[in-house]
């Protein structure tokens, strides 16, 4: 399990948690981002907003908000979802 | 109500029978059921919705079952599910949505977002991403200030030629020749209304390129790439969409700021937005750029841009620093459309909603500024110099004020006090002033067909000027036409301007229309957005910033020698 923001661009991974409060949590709900969602990460790692492939969907996410998104790699990941 | 058409989510057996419950609970209640739907109104007061719980005990009273059977039903669920209700609910909800595309949506194998997210990888690169953005918003600035000057000759010459000898021909049809009435529609409104109307093609193609960017999806990426020079700022990424399109108008800016999430940001955006030099001011720098700059006129006005950017900056990092202090911008999140190729439908949808705003200004606050200020101009009746007239009295007492920054003359002071109620009325005042009385009534001579042709074939050499401007725009950098064909009121006005500003003081003039409160409709914005005192605020603010920056550059000028 890591941070969203420490992803490297093009791996794909599952969401696990967000530690987060209850706005930014129902934010990415709002957009689909729930926990065992899969997305693959366009723009990672380095400085500034990443870009997010989730299904049809870009989605471009600021760096603090990534710090507070945990996710798995998804190729090896288990299936346990837990949550805050 | 189709009935039987609406969508039904299932939310699961736990959830369902809380629904049911609140929904019985729900229908006892009239004052309820004759506004919402039962079961919209139980989903939104089990996710927690604050505006619908308010709105509930607004209408049944701070203590009553259903509310308490709310927190007991979202207790027990938290008991079952172990999470947020809300992320149990969007879960349901993206469940049905992906089940009901996969059996709706048949798509070829993704080839539009395969191309759009190549084109992403260059547009938001990190390294070139600012850069192409730069080019993008020079080129628009360009557009916008080179395409329409033939254009706008061309309805100048309609307006002070043909528009103006109808209408003197109608009046004297009707027995009203030379009399007050003449006065009034041809001094009063024509030159006001008129004044305005000129600048319409510099509007149109301002809003044809920002509707360009929005609708082709570059927007969005506008704003990712801005993101960390606008983090930079206290600002959010998201604050850069209302402040680009802050350059069309400030008023579809200021409601803009909804899209951010922290009323503090919208509030700071809603501030600094108003700097970003609208439309309706690019005809006073229009003018004054032609009558005092010369070959530099596209540099000056770019300045003047440049100079709104740099405040909103400097007045973003100073409140972020002082009253938004310890407020962190909200976290960004924006999705990115695939990139689209603009229809000419949605492109014309886009303008005509921006410039109906324009011409509902035009046809009531203009209109109604216009007469005013005839009768202003004309009273006490009968009165000879123009500085003898109410309004030049009200501007002479005011005058005083901007003397430091080197135009507190009455002329000067009236048009900015009568730009408070919409920038677009300061050319028109400023004809108003100084052209008002010289301008002989035009001969009704012509007749219409003789009119047509004129507009007919004016309109083609505006056409024919404004392509071979566009071949120029490749290398060269020059504004509006070669000056050769324009004739009539703006030239008096230029010339009138010629006489009574210096360089220095034209220059001081367009800095305080750059500043200072862009209209009324945008403090009315602001106040229905972000109430009274943050309005207040910013007329302050704005009025402020734009005399000591006045003052500054005429007596900074004068130190220069440049006056």
């Amino acid at each position: 399990m890591m941070p969203l923001s420490m992803v490297a661009s093009g791996e794909t991974v599952r969401l696990i948690a967000v530690r987060g409060g209850r706005g930014i949590c129902f934010r990415l709900a709002e957009l689909g981002l729930v926990p065992g969602a899969t997305f693959q990460v366009i723009q990672g790692s380095g400085q500034g907003p990443l870009i997010l492939a989730f299904g049809e969907t870009r989605l471009a996410l600021g760096r603090g908000m990534a710090h507070k998104i945990y996710v798995e790699s998804f190729m090896r990941g288990g299936q346990e979802c837990q949550n805050n | 109500m189709a009935e039987q058409t609406q969508i039904r989510i299932d939310y699961g057996r736990d959830i369902e029978r809380e629904i049911a419950h609140l929904q019985e609970s729900i229908a006892q209640h009239t004052s309820l059921v004759s506004r919402y739907p039962s079961r919209w109104l139980a989903l939104s007061l089990l996710m927690g919705d604050e505006e619908i719980h308010s709105r509930v005990k607004e209408l049944v009273g701070e203590k009553n079952e259903i509310l308490q059977q709310v927190q007991e039903s979202v207790e027990r669920l938290r008991g079952i599910y172990g999470e947020e209700l809300e992320i149990v609910i969007a879960d349901r909800r993206y469940g049905f949505i992906n089940g009901l595309v996969r059996e709706v949506v048949e798509r070829a194998p993704g080839e539009r977002r395969t191309l759009s997210d190549k084109l992403d990888r260059i547009v938001t690169h990190r390294v070139l991403g600012i850069p192409i953005f730069l080019v993008a918003m020079w080129l628009v600035f360009k557009m916008t200030t080179e395409i329409p000057g033939p254009y706008m000759d061309w309805l100048d010459s309609l307006i002070s030629g043909p528009v103006a000898r109808w209408l003197v021909t109608l009046l004297r049809f009707m027995g009203l020749g030379g009399s007050w009435v003449e006065s009034l529609l041809v001094d009063g409104v024509l030159a006001g209304v008129g004044g305005v109307l000129v600048f319409t093609p510099v509007l149109f193609s301002l809003y044809f390129f920002l509707a360009l960017l929005e609708d082709s999806g570059y927007m969005a990426r506008a704003a990712f790439v801005m993101d960390r020079l606008m983090r930079a700022l206290g600002l959010h990424g998201k604050s850069f969409l209302p402040m680009l399109l802050g350059f069309g108008c400030t008023v579809p800016a200021i409601y803009a700021t909804r899209t951010l999430e922290n009323q503090k940001d919208r509030v700071l955006t809603g501030l600094l937005a108003p700097m970003m030099s609208c439309g309706a001011r690019l005809p006073v720098y229009t003018v004054f750029a032609v009558a005092f700059m010369g070959r530099y006129a596209g540099r000056f006005i770019f300045a003047l841009y440049l100079l709104g950017i740099i405040w909103a900056i400097l007045t973003g990092l100073l409140l972020r620093r002082t009253l938004f202090k310890a407020e962190r911008a909200a976290p960004f999140i924006l999705e990115l459309p695939p990139y689209r190729l603009p229809t000419l439908r949605g492109i014309l949808i886009h303008i005509w909603e921006r410039s109906s705003l324009f011409f509902k200004k035009a046809s009531t606050i203009i209109v109604a500024v216009s007469i005013v200020l005839w009768l202003l101009l004309n009273l006490p009746w009968g009165v000879g110099d123009p500085q003898d007239s109410l309004f030049g009295k009200a501007s002479s007492a005011v005058a005083p004020l901007l003397a430091p920054a080197g135009f507190g003359r009455w002329e000067a002071t009236g048009a900015l006090m009568t730009g408070f109620l919409a920038k677009e009325v300061v050319v028109g005042t400023l004809s108003q002033v100084y052209l008002g009385e010289e301008s002989e009534p035009p001969e009704a001579s012509s007749s219409i067909l003789q009119d047509l042709q004129e507009i007919g074939v004016g309109f083609w050499e505006a056409t024919i000027e404004t392509c071979r401007e566009l071949i120029n725009l490749i290398p060269g950098v020059h504004l509006g036409g070669e000056g050769d064909e324009q004739e009539g009121e703006d030239t008096a006005l230029v010339q009138a301007l010629r006489r009574d500003f210096t360089p220095l003081e034209a220059a001081a003039f367009c800095v305080f229309v750059l500043l200072y409160v862009p209209c009324a409709v945008t403090v009315a914005a602001q106040r229905q957005e972000y109430g009274t005192r943050w309005a207040l605020f910013s007329v302050l603010y704005q009025v402020l910033l734009a005399w000591i920056m006045s003052v500054l550059v005429y007596q900074g000028g004068k130190l220069l020698h440049l006056g």
